[in-house]
């Protein structure tokens, strides 16, 4: 009799424990899935947008002079100082020595380093993949200026305390004129098509050099363009950013990396 | 009971001075002119610093860095006196902690400076964004300097000023509150085996962090390097431990004569030997394995452009390798040297080295980084010269650890053994 109630007891108590443990496993697996990989994952992720809609932007090198026109109508739709530039015009060499221009924007990256490296979430990806900054947010501890594989991408303002157009401080970049999209969509505009919602370097570009539009859509004047050069190509393609910055690299008889080929 | 104190003099002829006054009103000196560059700095912004969108992380990221360093020994010998409860180095412990909290103020006060934000440094706790090394290492590091304010605190309870003063007793509402203060105190001191495991997991973490930090970076070369988590733990040991060692010199052997054993602080004479050794074989293999048994032309191109300009290549063989492995073995056999001066200054070698590692970690990818050309990439050369306001700022940073350290090493109970267990 006292036996089978030891045994009873010691049933209840292991009975007992064995909740425990299912608990304890249970509450540590809850746990876990405040932070689980998965979740880390999705701030990392781009939103998908219902609209689809992915501005990109072709720069065709053959046809840019050099002008710089496109770093000045940045600098004057954005209300930059004059040493701030968001779009860097710098000239080149091709491996066969030809010197070429590169002008460069922000790069918009799908995977943008920028993006996973803020502490605070104040860059971040819009539903159409433009790389954002909340200036309200930042901190200004300068990461994703340390992270962007493209040199001076993003710029604090070293140099101009005094203009505080965005709060002194935090560190800005290209958004693609988002202001400009924004509007020009809320009048029905097209962006890329229409000058009033496209990037103001791309409307300046004297030669055409610069094409904006949606990657998504076939018929964007981005799209046409692609699909009409020969060869295009984005900057250090092989850290997997990808960048929504496509280049038609110089490929014209006289200069460039082809040149001479066909010849001889 | 207060041990004895002895305070370090110095002999001028007949006179002998006792130099303590003297050395604090210096350091005072050095907190005022260290105050003028963080007023001008908070008023006017980064731009009076020498930092550029080339360069946005310079002298003010590098104190940062190697003062968390400093502060690597609070969380081993938390778990040594805590978890392991190896009583000879309960002193020693606190003393580590003391350290750790030291380390870790000094680096969040000059970050502070270094944000463009200042007044938004609250911003990572409220908006999370856990897939950034930052958010994980500012996470890690508030919730560490709780933990070792919370180990700290018990530590400066004890002092007689905050249990026998006759104000606890002329004024009943100061003595309630000491007696609240005490039990707290109290509890808190239980709650030590807890303090150590968490404080352990954060240390680890984002001492690994920090290199991680860098290391993430793909687009910057020699920083992309897999092993340098690793590196920062080890050699935050290492040089904490060090720095340990020569402060268990002065304030036990030197401040309070036989409240520590010397076989006590040989041991950690000889843990610190142990883990640079340790360090230094991880560093050389971690060399090779970027530079002999593969080739990354970006590494190479960088640290060729880098040994143009610096000793970049010797600081690795001559400071991270060489003198850690010298230093290393003249730690590890303490107890048959028996000398504690060729012993301190071995120790110097690894507090060096940790040093060396996170200035050269920090600057190397910088100074020499990489072109985003599609052509012909190649490396950029920046320069950097920090301004007298970052000298000014990290003067009045490092003012503050040695005066905290000093008053702390001058006036603290590090009496082993507590009265209330």
């Amino acid at each position: 009799m006292a036996d089978s109630t030891n045994k009873d007891v010691e049933k209840n108590v292991s009975r007992r424990d064995l909740l425990k443990v299912g608990a304890a496993i249970l509450g540590a697996t809850g746990l876990t899935q405040l932070f689980s990989l998965n979740s880390l994952q999705v701030r990392g992720k781009e939103i998908p947008d219902e609209g689809g809609r992915k501005w990109g932007m072709l720069i065709d090198i053959n046809k840019c002079i050099g002008c710089n026109y496109c770093t000045y109508a940045c600098q004057a739709v954005n209300n930059l100082a004059d040493d701030m530039l968001y779009n860097v015009v710098t000239a080149e060499e091709t491996q066969s020595g030809e010197e070429y221009f590169l002008s460069r924007p922000c790069m918009q990256c799908a995977e943008a380093p920028c993006v996973h490296v803020c502490p605070v979430e104040a860059t971040y990806y819009r539903p159409d993949g433009i790389v954002e900054m909340n200036y309200d947010r930042c901190i200004g501890c300068r990461y994703c200026q340390v992270a962007c594989p493209y040199g001076a991408g993003k710029s604090p303002d070293f140099g101009v305390a005094e203009v505080e157009n965005r709060p002194r401080g935090v560190v800005e970049k290209c958004h693609f004129c988002s202001h400009r999209i924004d509007r020009g969509l809320e009048y029905g505009l097209t962006p890329g098509v229409d000058r009033e919602a496209t990037p103001a370097c791309v409307v300046v570009c004297p030669t055409g050099a610069r094409v904006f539009g949606d990657l998504n859509d076939v018929e964007s004047p981005v799209s046409k363009a692609r699909e009409e050069a020969i060869v295009t190509l984005r900057l250090r393609e092989e850290l997997s950013t990808e960048p929504r910055v496509y280049y038609i690299p110089p490929t014209t008889k006289k200069t460039g990396p082809f040149a001479g080929e066909g010849e001889s | 009971m207060l041990p004895d104190i002895h305070c370090p003099t110095i002999k001028l002829g007949k006179r002998s001075i006792v130099v303590f006054p003297y050395w604090i009103g210096l350091l005072i000196l050095g907190l005022l002119f260290g105050l003028v560059g963080a007023f001008i700095v908070l008023r006017d912004g980064l731009h009076v610093t020498g930092l550029s969108n080339a360069i946005p992380w310079g002298l003010w990221i590098s104190i940062d860095l190697s003062a968390i360093a400093m502060g690597g020994s609070a969380f081993v010998f938390g778990v040594i006196v805590y978890i392991l409860r190896i009583k000879r180095f309960e002193a020693i412990g606190k003393l580590a902690v003391l350290l750790g909290f030291l380390g870790y103020s000094t680096a969040g006060m000059v970050l502070l400076f270094d944000l463009g934000r200042p007044l938004r440094f609250w911003h990572p706790v409220v908006y999370w964004q856990p897939h950034s090394l930052l958010w994980e290492v500012t996470m890690c590091v508030v919730l560490y300097l709780s933990v070792l304010m919370a180990e700290l605190l018990p530590i400066v309870l004890e002092h007689p000023l905050f249990k026998t003063h006759p104000w606890l007793t002329r004024y009943k509402a100061l003595g309630s509150l000491m007696e609240r203060a005490h039990s707290f105190a109290h509890s808190l001191h239980k709650a030590g085996p807890v303090l150590a495991v968490a404080g352990l997991t954060l240390s680890l973490l984002h001492q690994a962090s920090l290199g991680a930090t860098y290391s993430v970076l793909a687009g910057r070369g020699i920083w992309f390097n897999q092993s340098a988590p690793v590196q920062f733990v080890f050699s935050a040991m290492s040089g904490g431990i060090a720095l340990l060692f020569i402060t268990s010199v002065f304030v036990f052997r030197v401040m309070r004569p036989g409240t520590v054993s010397d076989s006590a602080i040989y041991d950690v004479a000889r843990l610190t030997g142990k883990i640079t050794l340790l360090l230094t074989y991880l560093r050389v293999w971690d060399w090779a394995v970027t530079n002999y048994y593969s080739f990354d032309r970006e590494v190479f191109l960088q640290t060729q452009i880098l040994d143009t300009i610096a000793p970049y290549s010797l600081t690795f063989w001559l400071g991270q390798a060489l003198l850690p492995v010298i230093a290393g073995s003249v730690l590890l056999a303490a107890k048959s040297i028996k000398n504690f001066r060729y012993l301190m200054l071995a120790a110097v070698i690894p507090i060096l080295a940790a040093i060396i590692t996170r200035w050269n970690y920090n600057f190397a990818g910088l100074i020499a980084s990489i072109s985003y050309d599609p052509f012909t990439p190649g490396i950029i050369l920046n320069s950097y010269t920090p301004t007298w306001v970052e000298f000014s700022v990290g003067t009045l940073v490092i003012c503050y650890w040695l005066l905290a350290f000093s008053l702390a090493a001058r006036y603290l109970p590090f009496s082993s053994g507590h009265d209330h267990h």
